[in-house]
């Protein structure tokens, strides 16, 4: 039975959701590793500073658990870095059970009812790639759970929180037309964390691969209308696909540019969020993934979108969005 | 998947399990709801994606007077996504006292009940993009709105009814993307049915008699037909088929084509009002555009023992200048740019001398600004955005307006499609349009203009005058409300009161069944279009049922 559990990325969006959920367990012992944590959380939970490429410090983290949670967040090239020397360090630290969250881009742009048994795709981009290669490592390696989440939301969610919630208030976005008949396969922050302790308790998890979204999860326009309501923003504009193809072909560019500047000078709340033409394609793709398996096997229920939505718009108002 | 037929090779039959003929509001809206049935679907289109003059050419025919009903060829189209190429977008149910019989409504009395059509409104309302089901001002806003009229209290009339407005969303542009990407899913355009074939016992349909304009010609099997070709085509279809029943299809008790009612429609009288009023939209928090109304309450049409009526606080008469409007002006002299379907009601197509002409330049130079900010919100608010605004609201100054009426109009059977002596390039009959309106359809109107001018004046808010005499001549002023073609196969329990049952099915015809406006009985004081919308929802459901069962016996030979 698994009762220590190293946290990579604990100071993350879902780092820290795992992290709190774990240690309010009675069975798991959680320790947190980041680039930003201190010695202790402010949940008094020891924690590891853990600088990228410190193999030596990983091996040793490793070392003193039977499971690790890898939440890390970063660009490909990065991920593609950190996941390989994961699994090499885990594979010389007694082979602990890897808990790997990876991510609904792996089906590529499959359309549908999506279940775990669906071809994987490269065809997303970077991303969706070095995700899929992390589930490569994960396989060979072979004591690792996979957890796919669809879009992950919540106070503290940056993406498909915060980011939409801005767009959301500037009336950049809101009512797309067809252009949102797409679904929106959310999962609340807390969901994944469930998801997280399951799998680490179930032994029957081992080796499979889990897709995490809400039952019966909106299209994006009834999740971008039912946002709005929450945060206030309304009434929301009905946007043509014009404006749409315009936001995420000629506005994007210049405006990731602005952000990367932003992000530079150490701000970046500053720059105005942009719409990357992939989210634009996500908006129209109707894919739904069916997450009955981690229903079954996980005991996993998913938080009501009207809840998660309340707690969430109240977090976002108050960063200003 | 989208196919043309021309492309098709000649005499080739198709087949499918489910064939809807017309791909406008209710064909479409079908569709989208089967798409996920298992049922290999085929909806046949007579027009392309674009307008085509030889297609919309075959909805011409003639009409009895054409002071009181339109060119057959107007106010619909004859192309993908229908006459949602051309709607207002008005929407909203019938009342429950709709589908009530009424002893003092001749021929009332739907064999289902609201609270059976009920649960189809909401999605036809999300198809229609008409925001949330909710058509009480208290159920659609958190937020107060401003009274439509202070101090306005009547025991008769509610204020409190709204209609919203879809987009006007086209159902063909909309949705093509869903079509497009099904499986088990064709839609054939360019497919014009031009008969309808029985089996040699005369108890089912065979196939369809499928032609292009460019000459193509092949027949349809299906195990179920839905005929989705709107009020006037569906009778059309049934009539013009004759080779078995040689009164048409559906029509051994003469009833197909009768019935026939649009809604009376004009707008009368002159309110005054003292106090402030509100007669414009309010938008909901899903950006749709609400409006409230002036409505006969149920409870009051049982007692008064007339139809369904509303109305609506209007500008006044545009022809007139003597309303020293200047956007009112302005939109009498730009009237040749807006198309027909609108432009009737606006002008009623009444020429004006020179000097009268003159003072409507006149109305639109002294008040310059006014009609600037007007051509402005009419630029960004209707014709560049997505969610247009609905319709022209003119504030008026002196607090005077004109009511837009509405109302129910009583089935009559002497009301009615024919076929006239021409055919088509098809070779299909021509329809002749005699539409015609009752004592009661007027006093309806009349009734519900009393109630108004006595409440209006008990509550001390202003004054309503008219003259009572006018009423029929105002109501028939622009003859039948264009565009609304319904009860001409309506529906009823017994063959011998109506062409299909209640579940759509054609009485004797278990694989032959109509959607839209024409099986409606009554036509209520609502625009049709969601409540064939969720009609043509309702009998989706009830053709997944049925085709879970053994096919009907149909020859595939």
């Amino acid at each position: 039975m698994i009762r220590s559990v190293l946290v990579l990325g604990a100071s993350g969006f879902i780092g820290r959701r795992v992290l709190r959920t774990l240690a309010a367990a009675d069975d798991l012992i959680p320790l947190a590793a980041g680039r930003r944590v201190a010695a202790r959380t402010e949940d008094g939970i020891e924690a590891l500073r853990l600088e990228d490429g410190d193999t030596a410090a990983l091996s040793a983290a490793l070392a003193r658990v039977q499971a690790v949670v890898d939440c890390r967040a970063a660009p490909p090239e990065e991920m593609r870095r950190g996941n390989a020397a994961l699994f090499h360090a885990a594979q010389a630290a007694g082979r602990p059970l890897v808990v790997q969250l990876s991510s609904m881009a792996v089906y590529g742009n499959a359309v549908g009812r999506v279940d775990e048994t669906a071809p994987l795709s490269e065809e997303q981009g970077p991303y969706a790639a070095a995700k899929l290669e992390g589930e490569r490592l994960a396989a060979a390696y072979g004591r690792a759970v996979i957890l796919r989440p669809g879009c992950v939301y919540g106070p503290g969610g940056t993406q498909w929180s915060l980011r939409i919630a801005r767009l959301l208030k500037a009336r950049r976005l809101g009512d797309l037309g067809a252009a949102g008949d797409g679904i929106a396969n959310l999962v609340h922050v807390d969901d994944v964390a469930q998801a997280v302790a399951a799998a680490l308790r179930n032994s029957l998890a081992e080796g499979q691969a889990f897709n995490l979204a809400m039952a019966g999860a909106p299209t994006w326009n009834d999740y971008l209308m039912a946002f709005a309501q929450a945060l206030g923003h309304v009434p929301v504009r009905r946007l043509s696909a014009r404006r749409v193809r315009l936001e995420s072909k000629l506005l994007a560019p210049p405006l990731k540019i602005l952000e990367m500047a932003a992000a530079r000078l150490g701000g970046g709340a500053w720059a105005p969020p942009l719409i990357p033409p992939s989210l634009a394609r996500l908006f129209c793709q109707e894919i739904r993934l069916v997450s009955g398996k981690s229903e079954d096997l996980l005991g996993q229920s998913w938080m009501p979108l009207d809840e998660g939505l309340a707690e969430t718009a109240a977090w976002c108002r108050a960063q200003g969005a | 998947m989208i196919l043309d037929a021309n492309d098709l090779p000649d005499g080739t039959p198709q087949e499918a399990d489910l064939c809807i003929v017309g791909a406008g509001a209710v064909g479409i809206a079908m569709a989208l709801d089967l798409l996920d049935s298992g049922l290999r679907v085929l909806l046949l289109e007579s027009g392309g994606v674009a307008p085509e003059a030889g297609s919309q050419a075959l909805y011409a025919g003639t009409v009895a007077d054409p002071a009181l009903h339109s060119p057959l060829d107007t106010y619909r189209e004859r192309r993908f996504g229908g006459s949602t190429t051309l709607w207002g977008g008005r929407s909203m149910p019938f009342d429950p006292i709709d589908f009530e019989a009424r002893d003092y409504i001749a021929h009332s009395g739907w064999p289902i009940a609201f609270a059976d059509l009920a649960p189809y409104y909401p999605r036809a309302n999300r198809i229609a993009e008409a925001g949330a089901y909710a058509y009480r001002a208290d159920q659609a806003f958190t937020r107060p709105l401003a009274p439509m009229i202070e101090g306005f209290a009547s025991a008769d009339l509610s204020t409190d009814t709204l209609e919203r407005f879809s987009c006007p969303t086209d159902f063909g542009r909309r949705y093509r993307h869903k079509l497009e990407a099904a499986p088990d899913f064709r839609l054939l355009l360019h497919a014009n049915v031009t008969g309808i074939a029985l089996a040699a016992d005369g108890g089912s349909v065979d196939h369809l008699q499928v032609a292009t304009l460019a000459g193509r010609r092949f027949p349809v099997r299906a195990r179920h037909v839905v005929l989705a070709a709107g009020g006037l085509e569906n009778a059309r279809l049934l009539l013009a088929s004759r080779d078995v029943h040689p009164a048409g299809v559906g029509n051994g008790e003469d009833l197909v084509g009768r019935y026939y009612m649009c809604h009376m429609a004009g707008t009368i009288g002159a309110l005054r009002f003292t106090r402030p009023v509100w007669h414009g939209y309010d938008i909901a928090d899903d950006g749709t555009y609400c409006r409230r109304r002036i409505a006969l309450i149920p409870e009051a049409q049982r007692r008064l023992r007339v139809g369904n009526v509303i109305a609506r606080l209007h500008h006044p008469r545009i022809i007139d200048p003597a309303h020293r409007n200047g956007v009112l002006s302005m939109l009498y002299l730009a009237r040749m740019f807006i198309p027909y379907e609108y432009a009737k009601r606006l002008d009623g197509e009444v020429r004006l001398d020179l000097p009268t002409q003159a003072r409507h330049l006149w109305n639109v130079l002294a008040d310059m600004p006014g009609t600037a900010a007007f051509m402005w919100h009419l630029l960004r608010d209707r014709r560049l955005a997505e969610r247009k605004f609905p319709s022209i609201i003119i504030r008026s100054k002196a607090n005077l307006y004109s009511l837009d009426v509405h109302g129910e109009q009583e089935p009559n059977p002497d009301s009615r499609l024919t076929l006239c002596g021409d055919i088509d390039a098809l070779g299909m009959p021509r329809l002749k349009a005699d539409w015609r309106h009752t004592r009661q359809d007027i006093a309806s109107i009349a009734a519900m203009l009393e109630v108004l001018a006595r409440d209006v004046a008990a509550s001390g808010v202003g004054t309503f005058t008219y003259d009572p005499d006018s009423v029929a001549h105002e109501m028939t002023r622009y003859g039948a409300y264009g565009g609304h073609h319904i009860g001409t196969t309506r529906m009823a329990a017994s063959p011998r009161q109506g062409v299909v049952d209640a579940q759509c099915t054609v009485h004797g015809l278990a694989n032959l069944h109509l959607a839209g406006s024409s099986v409606f009985p009554t036509s209520g004081q609502a625009n049709p279009t969601l409540t064939a919308v969720a009609l043509g929802l309702r009998l989706a459901d009830h053709l997944k049922t049925l085709a879970a069962r053994p096919p009907v016996s149909v020859s595939t030979s």
